[in-house]
C-alpha cells in the first residue's frame, strides 16, 4: 500500500509518495534525496539518524514515516543559511569534532535540540543529552568540547 | 533496510482501532511511538500484516490529577511523563524511572503504554509502577477491564492483553504523606544500556514495596523482601535479610550483559543501596 504524505523539510514543503512500511529516514533518502542524515543500527540506539521534527529530537529510523503527515523536519542539510554554518557546525569544524564523521550528522542534530532548549547546558548535560549518540571513533571529548564552545559563539 | 512491508491502518477512535485489531487477528499488531515495534519488524521477531496506529486517536495523550491520584494515558510520550509538573512534585519516583528510559530521542518518541505492553523485563517504568500499586485499563471487543500492574506481566514480553485489546490509561493511587521512596539503575557498559538490575521502592509508615526489573522474565515485586522488612523496619540487619530474601526470589537469565549469578549479586547490592538512601 502507498500514502501521499506532506510535510515541510527545511522550510520547503513537499508531497511525496511513500510505501505504508516507510520510515522517515526512507523518505528523507528515496523520496527527498537528502542523504544526509545517516543510517547505522536500525533500532534507535546509534543515533545516525536523528532528525528535528516539530522541534523534538527523534530517531529517522524508528519514525513511521506517516507519523510525519503536517510536520516540520529540519535535517542536517538545513542547518546552514546560504554560506553560512550554524553555530554547532562551526564549533565541530573549528574544534576537530569529526574524525570519520558518520556520527556527525545525529550528534549535530542531537546538540542542536539541546541547545534550543538549555542555551547553556552543563558539560553534564551535554553528556546526558548525547548518550544515545555513539561516535565509532571514539571522539567523545571534542565533540563535548565543541557543543560547550557553542555558548560562546554567537 | 526497508521493513517487510504491510498495511497501516490509521484509525481516528479507540473503537475503530479495537475493532480493526479484532477483525484481523494475529496478522494485527498495534503500534504507538515505534520505538520497540520497528525494531521487532525489522529484525523479523515480529511479520504484522497489518498495523494499527494508536497515534492519532485523539484524547490518549493526557494526563490528569484527581483526588485518588494519576492518570496517564497510554499515548502519552515518556518525556511528557517525566517532565510533568505534577508527576514530578507528586510522584517524583515515577517522573525519574521514567527520565531514565533509554535516551532522549528515545524518550521523545515512546510512549508509558507502548512501554508497559511491551512488557520488557528490564523496563525503567515497571518497577515503578509496581512499587506504586497502579493499575492498567484496557479497552478490547468485549468492553473494558481493570488489571493490577502485579498482575500485568505475565511472562517473558508477555503481557495480560487479550486479543483485540489495547492499553488506554495507567492509573496511579496517592502516595501518602511522608512516604519515602528510591530508585536506582544499574546499567554494567554504558548509559544508553537497558539496567542490568533496577530497583524502586516506596516506604510508608504501613510497609515497604519494592518493585525490581531485569532479574526475572517479568519486572516482578519483591515479596518475600516486602515481608522481611515488616516486623522490623529498615534496620541495617533487616536490610542485609531483606537484600538477600530479593536475590533468592528473583529468576535472572544470563545474557550479554551478565551472568545469572552476577545479577543476584547485583539486586543485592542494589537493593540494599536503595532502601540505604531512602528520599
Amino acid at each position: 500500500m502507498n500514502q501521499e504524505i506532506s510535510l515541510v523539510v527545511n522550510g520547503t514543503s513537499h508531497t511525496v509518495r511513500v510505501g505504508d512500511h516507510w520510515t522517515l529516514l526512507d523518505l528523507l533518502h528515496d523520496a527527498l534525496d537528502l542523504k544526509g542524515t545517516k543510517d547505522g543500527c536500525g533500532e534507535g540506539v546509534c543515533g545516525a539518524c536523528t532528525v528535528l521534527v516539530n522541534g523534538r529530537a527523534v530517531r529517522a529510523c524508528l519514525t513511521l514515516a506517516a507519523y510525519v503527515q503536517g510536520a516540520e523536519v529540519v535535517t542536517i542539510e538545513g542547518l546552514a543559511r546560504d554560506d553560512e554554518l550554524d553555530p554547532v557546525q562551526r564549533t565541530f569544524l573549528e574544534l576537530g569534532a569529526v574524525q570519520c564523521g558518520y556520527c556527525t550528522p545525529g550528534m549535530i542534530m542531537m546538540s542542536k535540540a539541546l541547545l534550543d532548549e538549555n542555551p547553556n547546558p552543563t558539560r553534564d548535560e551535554v553528556r546526558e543529552a548525547l548518550a544515545g549518540n555513539l561516535c565509532r571513533c571514539s571522539g567523545y571529548t571534542k565533540i563535548i568540547d565543541a557543543v560547550m564552545a557553542v555558548r560562546g559563539a554567537d | 533496510m526497508r521493513l517487510p512491508p504491510f498495511q497501516l491502518h490509521r484509525p481516528e477512535t479507540l473503537q475503530e482501532a479495537v475493532s480493526l485489531l479484532a477483525q484481523h487477528g494475529e496478522e494485527a499488531r498495534p503500534i504507538a511511538g515505534g520505538t520497540a515495534m520497528v525494531p521487532m519488524m525489522r529484525f523479523g521477531f515480529l511479520r504484522p500484516e497489518h498495523v494499527v496506529s494508536l497515534k492519532g486517536i485523539p484524547g490518549l495523550d493526557e494526563i490528569s490529577e484527581s483526588d485518588d491520584g494519576l492518570r496517564i494515558g497510554a499515548l502519552t510520550p515518556l518525556y511528557r511523563v517525566a517532565g510533568s509538573a505534577v508527576v514530578r512534585a507528586q510522584w517524583p519516583l515515577l517522573a525519574r524511572a521514567v527520565g531514565s528510559v533509554a535516551t532522549p530521542a528515545i524518550r521523545n518518541s515512546g510512549t508509558l503504554g507502548g512501554n508497559l505492553s511491551y512488557a520488557e523485563a528490564a523496563s525503567d517504568p515497571a518497577p515503578a509502577l509496581l512499587a506504586l500499586e497502579a493499575s492498567v485499563l484496557l479497552t478490547g471487543p468485549e468492553g473494558d477491564r481493570t488489571v493490577p500492574i502485579t498482575g500485568f506481566f505475565q511472562g517473558f514480553y508477555e503481557a495480560d492483553i487479550r486479543p483485540g485489546e489495547v492499553l488506554v490509561e495507567v492509573s496511579i493511587p496517592r502516595i501518602p504523606a511522608g512516604a519515602r521512596w528510591s530508585y536506582l539503575r544499574f546499567a554494567a557498559r554504558s548509559r544508553e544500556d537497558k539496567p542490568l538490575v533496577n530497583v524502586a521502592v516506596v516506604a510508608t509508615s504501613e510497609g515497604v514495596r519494592i518493585g525490581l526489573g531485569g532479574v526475572s522474565p517479568t519486572a516482578i515485586r519483591a515479596r518475600r523482601a516486602e515481608a522481611v522488612l515488616q516486623g522490623p523496619g529498615l534496620t541495617p540487619q533487616a536490610i542485609d535479610e531483606a537484600a538477600d530474601a530479593a536475590a533468592e526470589e528473583c529468576d535472572p537469565l544470563s545474557d550479554l550483559m551478565g551472568t545469572a549469578e552476577y545479577r543476584q549479586d547485583m539486586v543485592r547490592v542494589w537493593l540494599r543501596r536503595a532502601l540505604t538512601g531512602l528520599q
